[in-house]
């Protein structure tokens, strides 16, 4: 009987790439694939919609969130720091945006407010990351459960303002707090809900974190930090704080995303699932499948965004089936990219 | 002669761009050591870890008994008898020796393996509890404990990768006497070195990698200087460490002092008990001992990675005691760790990375250059990954701190350790050059040869304490003495 055995193997750069490439196609075929079995669309109207959604401008709405999201996480994890807290850092950059706008005089001043707000997100998402990191560097607690664990924290908070003290007077009783004011809101692309000014404060980000990580000195400490804090230690930086600041980066990004998400999209804080509506996950495979560099979650998190509107796409009219097709589709995808990423490293031998 | 146990066909092994080995092909036979020789990055891990199951060949095979096969995995390599020891200790870090011994050999840790385990350690003349946690040995006990897990397997091909090279004296002439043994009963050795005396010493036939090839496979009654010309070609190196002229000089202000050191292990042992030392600047002062007596603790905590309970450490008069590790390092304490793979480098970095987070400053181009080349780094592309490179070169690149930093005191544990000859030098003169431009060197050493040869003075450790020094011009005259008293004080 032949017996097959998995060994090592190391292809050179450009093979590795084209694999990657391989892979994404490959992915853009079983979406459609699966796609149009569970809508039962025709495969050609399955396929056009992929083609329309590659080119559909409304990427940039889940681009606007996953992106940041990703960046921080990407930073996070190259220093071996689990934060998988995202998605409650994200929701709590969205409370804390609420706030500055329906609950500071600062909330009706003309571009000021926004700019106070989408701060303010960030301070509050770091914030919401802050315990998990605490806890790891000074108690040993495992953070990845921590951070996990607020999560639901910040969802119930959530729930608890816009159910209790923050309900809207002219929201009929929904559980919603009221419209943020027209002035703190970022102007939208009419006819989309994304902003171009959003878009182009996300690509900077990318690219901010990209010469941060490589190229300077804390960035590259950052990075070895993952390997060897010990290392870190002897070349004088201090293992602790590098590790506090990735942390908090990363809460901070997904906060700044929470913030825009609101102000762009929502226009008023809703129930805390609805405010994540699962980004602060999808952001974790984001970060995996760009491979941890924040330049080539670019491409990455267009891909993503794709992929979510072709599922849409395919599924007007009941949206938890979307949700819930966008979320397999993805999930295989990250599948396949591990795969790729092990036959790349990797191979099968028969004998 | 009989028929070879091993032969390697043609082995041919490429990582990304760089060529580890190309058409390799050796025998060794029953009852035999074949040493095979090479400098840093000659592809003699390479060779080894494809022997053993880790590496699988680009091209090429494998014949044992005469029969051809390829190892996917250790485990088949186990099953034929061979074994390998490598310079990365293979112990699971958070399990006990025992544990990771009975989880070697797939038995239970049972009483009936503890009497064996304690038979082998006691044939070795290693006195170590077999229930400690290997997260609190030090590199060199690692080594010797997985010697030890291996030689409780029995092994009919031994393959042992610079595992010896570093092994205190003693322990390493009875290891020598075991591998000899097991020679006697027919048993085949591979036994990997750059050392040229060790190879002479323990080889029935020698085999010189150089740059991924066979450049020579020679028999008994070889002499260096042909091994050498076959390991470097025909280069010229220096060979001499050059002697420091601020040697003997008078008294200089001490630039890194210690005062009644007391640090304590994972088990809350005293380690380092009452130890009290000067280095001035300018001087090189070296703690020899048997590996396991406080070294490796004395050195962390001099340098803020391990806790101080009493005592004081100063840095140029600042008592820096209590001062985490990064503070030190950028008041000018470099410290070359004792594990160059997980504390001295960042692996997933690349060289250029690595050298430039050594220095606080930002660092030319042309300066990288150079010490690249001065280290001699192969592969010498800036832009590889740590990670490819051998054990030798990633302690190059650990080295190079030295170079990047003026540093106002230097502690290094074994910096030589992995280095072939012409490189050992090379570390040894770098040590030497820090000093006579003013740096305080603590040297901590497993070799006596070098700790005599470059040390101002010589303090020797035992049991946590510092029982005697030795200063003088002459320090070479004190061989004898030196090691009667690190084995019996």
């Amino acid at each position: 009987m032949p017996r097959v055995a998995i060994v090592r193997r190391e292809l050179p750069m450009a093979m590795s790439a084209l694999a990657k490439v391989f892979v994404i196609l490959l992915g853009m075929l079983i979406a459609v694939a699966l796609a149009s079995t569970v809508t039962r669309t025709h495969i050609d109207i399955a396929f056009a919609t992929l083609l329309q959604s590659l080119v559909n401008l409304n990427v940039f709405v889940y681009i606007s969130t996953l992106l940041p999201i990703a960046v921080g996480l990407c930073i996070a994890f190259s220093a071996n720091a689990w934060n998988l807290g995202a998605e409650g850092q994200l929701v709590m950059g969205a409370v804390g945006a609420t706030f500055v706008a329906l609950y500071t005089p600062l909330g009706s001043q003309e571009i000021v407010a926004p700019i106070v707000a989408i701060i303010f997100a960030a301070l509050l998402g770091a914030l919401w990351a802050l315990p998990a990191a605490l806890l790891k560097m000074f108690r040993g607690v495992n953070e990845a459960l921590t951070a996990l664990l607020m999560n639901f924290i910040a969802y119930y908070i959530t729930n608890y303002l816009v159910k209790g003290p923050w309900r809207g007077r002219a929201v009929y009783g929904y559980p919603t707090t009221d419209m943020v004011p027209r002035q703190a809101r970022i102007p939208m692309v009419p006819g989309y809900s994304f902003s171009w000014y959003v878009v182009a404060a996300c690509i900077a980000i990318a690219l901010l974190a990209y010469l941060f990580l490589y190229k300077t000195r804390l960035g590259a400490a950052l990075r070895a930090l993952g390997s060897s804090p010990r290392f870190v230690e002897l070349i004088g930086v201090s293992s602790r704080r590098l590790y506090l600041i990735a942390f908090l980066l990363s809460g901070a990004l997904a906060g700044f995303a929470g913030g825009v998400k609101l102000l762009v999209y929502h226009g008023k804080l809703v129930e805390g699932p609805i405010v994540g509506s699962g980004y602060g996950f999808t952001a974790i495979m984001l970060a995996w499948l760009g491979g941890l560099n924040p330049l080539l979650l670019i491409p990455a998190s267009y891909y993503t965004a794709a992929l979510y509107i072709l599922s849409f796409g395919l599924q007007i009219g009941s949206a938890a089936i979307g949700d819930a097709l966008a979320n397999t589709i993805v999930g295989s995808l990250l599948t396949l990219v591990l795969l790729a990423d092990f036959l790349t490293r990797y191979k099968l031998v028969l004998r | 002669m009989s028929k070879p146990f091993l032969q390697t066909v043609n082995l041919c092994k490429r990582f990304g761009d760089v060529i580890a080995l190309s058409d390799v092909s050796l025998d060794v036979y029953p009852g035999e050591v074949l040493v095979v020789l090479g400098e840093n990055g000659s592809g003699k891990s390479t060779l080894a870890k494809i022997l053993y199951g880790l590496y699988f060949p680009d091209k090429g095979h494998i014949k044992v008994e005469g029969i051809s096969t390829v190892f996917s995995s250790p485990m088949e390599a186990k099953r034929k008898g061979i074994f390998l020891v490598s310079q990365r200790p293979q112990l699971i870090d958070d399990m006990t020796i025992l544990e990771n011994v009975a989880m070697f050999l797939g038995e239970p840790p049972s009483r009936d393996l503890r009497k064996r385990l304690y038979a082998l350690l006691n044939e070795l003349g290693i006195t170590i509890d077999i229930d400690r946690g290997v997260h609190t040995l030090s590199y060199t006990e690692k080594q010797f404990v997985d010697l030890a897990k291996v030689l409780m397997a029995r092994p009919r091909l031994l393959i042992v990768d610079e595992a010896a090279t570093y092994l205190p004296r003693e322990l390493k002439r009875r290891f020598l006497n075991i591998v000899k043994g097991l020679r006697a009963k027919g048993g085949s050795v591979i036994y990997i070195t750059h050392k040229i005396g060790e190879a002479i010493e323990m080889g029935d036939r020698f085999a010189v990698l150089r740059r991924g090839s066979v450049a020579g496979v020679f028999g008994l009654g070889v002499d260096a200087s042909t091994l050498r010309q076959a390991m470097f070609g025909s280069e010229e190196y220096l060979t001499r460490i050059a002697k420091g002229f601020t040697q003997g000089a008078p008294q200089k202000p001490p630039a890194l002092s210690i005062e009644n050191l007391l640090v304590f292990d994972e088990y809350g042992k005293p380690a380092v008990n009452g130890v009290t030392l000067t280095v001035g600047a300018g001087e090189i002062v070296t703690i020899v001992g048997i590996t396991g007596n406080g070294q490796k603790e004395l050195g962390e905590a001099v340098v803020g990675l391990r806790r101080v309970s009493r005592g004081r450490v100063r840095l140029n008069g600042v008592d820096v005691t209590h001062m985490p590790a990064c503070e030190r390092v950028r008041r000018g304490l470099v410290y070359v760790p004792e594990d160059p793979f997980r504390e001295g480098v960042a692996m997933g970095l690349t060289i250029a990375e690595n050298m430039k987070l050594f220095s606080q400053t930002k660092v030319s181009r042309e300066l990288l250059e150079t010490v690249t080349r001065k280290l001699d780094v192969s592969p010498s592309n800036p832009l590889v990954a740590v990670a490819k490179l051998s054990g030798g070169n990633v302690q190059k690149v650990s080295l190079s701190r030295l170079l990047l930093t003026t540093p106002k005191a230097v502690v290094a544990y074994s910096p030589t350790r992995m280095l072939d000859e012409k490189s050992r030098v090379l570390a040894l003169n770098m040590l030497q050059r820090l000093a006579d431009a003013g740096s305080a060197v603590l040297l901590l050493s497993e070799d006596l040869e070098e700790a005599l040869h470059v040390s101002t003075r010589v303090c020797v450790m035992v049991s946590g304490r510092i029982v005697r020094v030795f200063e003088g011009p002459d320090l070479e005259g004190y061989r004898e003495v030196i090691e009667r008293v690190m084995v019996h004080a």
